[in-house]
């Protein structure tokens, strides 16, 4: 029984390591399919009429993308610094484990939420380009407003990172 | 059943397929323009150019318009997830071939002919069916309830001759379905624009019943149930002066519509105003959902739009063949989807 708890203590650090990193990825990748599908069904819609506006509507599509590379990102970063990457003995605590998991939440929150709004937003500017290929410029700003604030979780999710003493 | 999240592909070809509709300046050169040829020109530089490449002679103008129409239903029809949704707006040409066929037979009987000329293929069952089975008289194959009316209709019409009568027992089945239909579909802004569309019916009805001296008890079986405002009370306006229309039923939608109409003129003018008054505040109403991009409504909108182009189009095709005046022409145009 001893031996047991021992063991769960031992590897109860990485196990959370690998928990958030799961996490940052799983949220903010789902959130970023989530809404490309959303935008996609808006550029097939106008592209059924109009195929020439693939490459207005292809800028559209890409940006909720992004919330899925920030997760990526923090997931990696967060491997890496539990020393996890690189193959050799890890010897984390529960507490640092739990706090590296914690890191990783604002990026898998705010990245699977925005990338979701964002999408919709995408959508929206795809039928507005559909009327007025023109105005492209403030049709990519207005679903750029979202990427905010999956910028924000992106940024806090690495100060607290950097902030964890190992 | 509602599937309101499937909406996005379909309204963004809605979207796209709406630069298929004429703008205002197109309809403004039709209207500036010397005869029906110049307007045939016209259309061609538009999305009718390849109806009308198949147009053999003046005659078949409407046949083009109602090609286009019924292109434009198909097409829809194949990506909307509820296809419900198109068929409520293709119910009239249904009813409307229910009518003709029923008074083709009452022809017939009477030693007149038949008038299958009128017949559109617009509906949403098949125009085929719909004759093979009431001319076979296998009323029980036929939707939306006909095989319980048409009998009784023809009972109606064997016992007093008045198609009229018939006609109403038709009207009433039409709106029926088509409330029925919208409950089905489960979208409250379809269900609130057909309630509306029962509405302008009863006011349309009213006012022309009025015209025929009819008073409150004979013009209560013509009013639809299922809209807004209360048949009986609807009824009982029509003893009233049209101006008070308006203030009397202030608290609907259309009771603001009806204040705008000019009442000065005779009854030819004033229904004409209503009726496109009407067809304006259908689309505007429909058409308030247009800044959702996944909003069943702008399904009905764009087709409404469609259809409303097409009466904009005949009507300055009559014009132009009778050397309409310009000035009462642009008085009779629908108002369009996009500014």
């Amino acid at each position: 029984m001893e031996t047991m708890l021992a063991t769960i203590s031992e590897q109860l650090g990485p196990m959370l390591v690998i928990l958030g990193a799961a996490l940052a990825v799983g949220f903010a990748g789902s959130g970023s399919a989530w809404g490309i599908g959303i935008a996609n069904e808006a550029a097939a819609g106008i592209m059924t009429e109009d195929p020439k506006k693939f490459g207005y509507a292809l800028v559209l599509l890409a940006l909720p993308g992004t919330q899925g590379i920030y997760g990526l990102l923090v997931a990696v970063l967060s491997l890496q610094k539990a020393g996890l990457l690189g193959g050799g003995d890890v010897t984390l605590t529960v507490w640092q484990g739990l706090g590296i998991c914690f890191a990783c939440l604002p990026v898998a929150i705010s990245g699977f939420y925005s990338a979701i709004w964002q999408g919709k937003s995408s959508a929206a500017s795809i039928l507005m380009i559909s009327k007025r290929p023109e105005q492209i410029g403030k049709a990519v700003i207005l679903p750029a407003m979202c990427e905010t604030y999956a910028v924000f979780g992106l940024l806090v999710s690495i100060l607290m990172l950097n902030g964890i003493k190992l | 059943m509602s599937s309101q999240g499937a909406y996005g592909y379909a309204v963004a070809r809605i979207r796209a397929m709406e630069h298929r509709l004429l703008d205002q300046g197109v309809l403004q050169r039709m209207i500036d323009a010397e005869d029906f040829a110049s307007i045939l020109k016209i259309l061609g530089e538009t999305s009718y150019s390849s109806a009308l490449a198949s147009q053999t002679g003046g005659s078949d103008f409407d046949k083009v318009l109602e090609s286009d129409l019924h292109s434009i239903y198909e097409e829809v029809r194949t990506f909307v997830p509820d296809k419900k949704l198109v068929d409520i707006m293709r119910l009239h040409y249904d009813f409307h071939n229910v009518k003709v066929l029923l008074k083709s037979m009452f022809n017939v009987r009477t030693g007149g002919k038949k008038r299958w000329d009128l017949l559109t293929s617009l509906g949403s069952q098949p125009l085929d069916d719909i004759i093979a089975n009431i001319e076979t008289e296998e009323y029980r194959l036929l939707p939306f309830g006909l095989n319980t009316l048409i009998p009784a209709c023809i009972t109606v019409w064997e016992q007093s001759r008045d198609v009229l009568e018939a006609e109403r027992l038709i009207d009433k089945r039409m709106f029926e379905v088509m409330l029925e239909m919208a409950r089905e579909l489960d979208m409250p802004g379809i269900v609130s624009w057909v309630r509306t569309r029962i509405d302008g019916e009863n006011i349309r009805t009213l006012l022309r019943l009025k015209r025929f001296g009819y008073d409150t008890a004979g013009a209560l079986p013509f009013m639809h149930d299922g809209g807004t405002i209360d048949v009986g009370m609807l009824a009982s306006l029509i003893s009233e002066p049209f101006e008070t229309w308006g203030r009397a039923i202030d608290f609907s939608d259309i009771g603001k519509v009806l204040g705008g109409i000019d009442a000065s003129g005779g009854y030819s003018n004033l229904i004409l105003s209503l009726e496109k008054l009407l067809d304006d505040h259908y689309l505007d109403k429909i058409a308030a959902a247009r800044y959702s991009q996944t909003a069943p409504e702008n399904i009905p909108a764009y087709l409404w739009a469609k259809e409303t182009e097409i009466k904009n189009i005949r009507v300055i095709a009559v014009s132009k063949r009778n050397k309409g005046d310009k000035d009462h022409l642009r008085r009779l145009m629908r108002h369009g989807y996009i500014g």
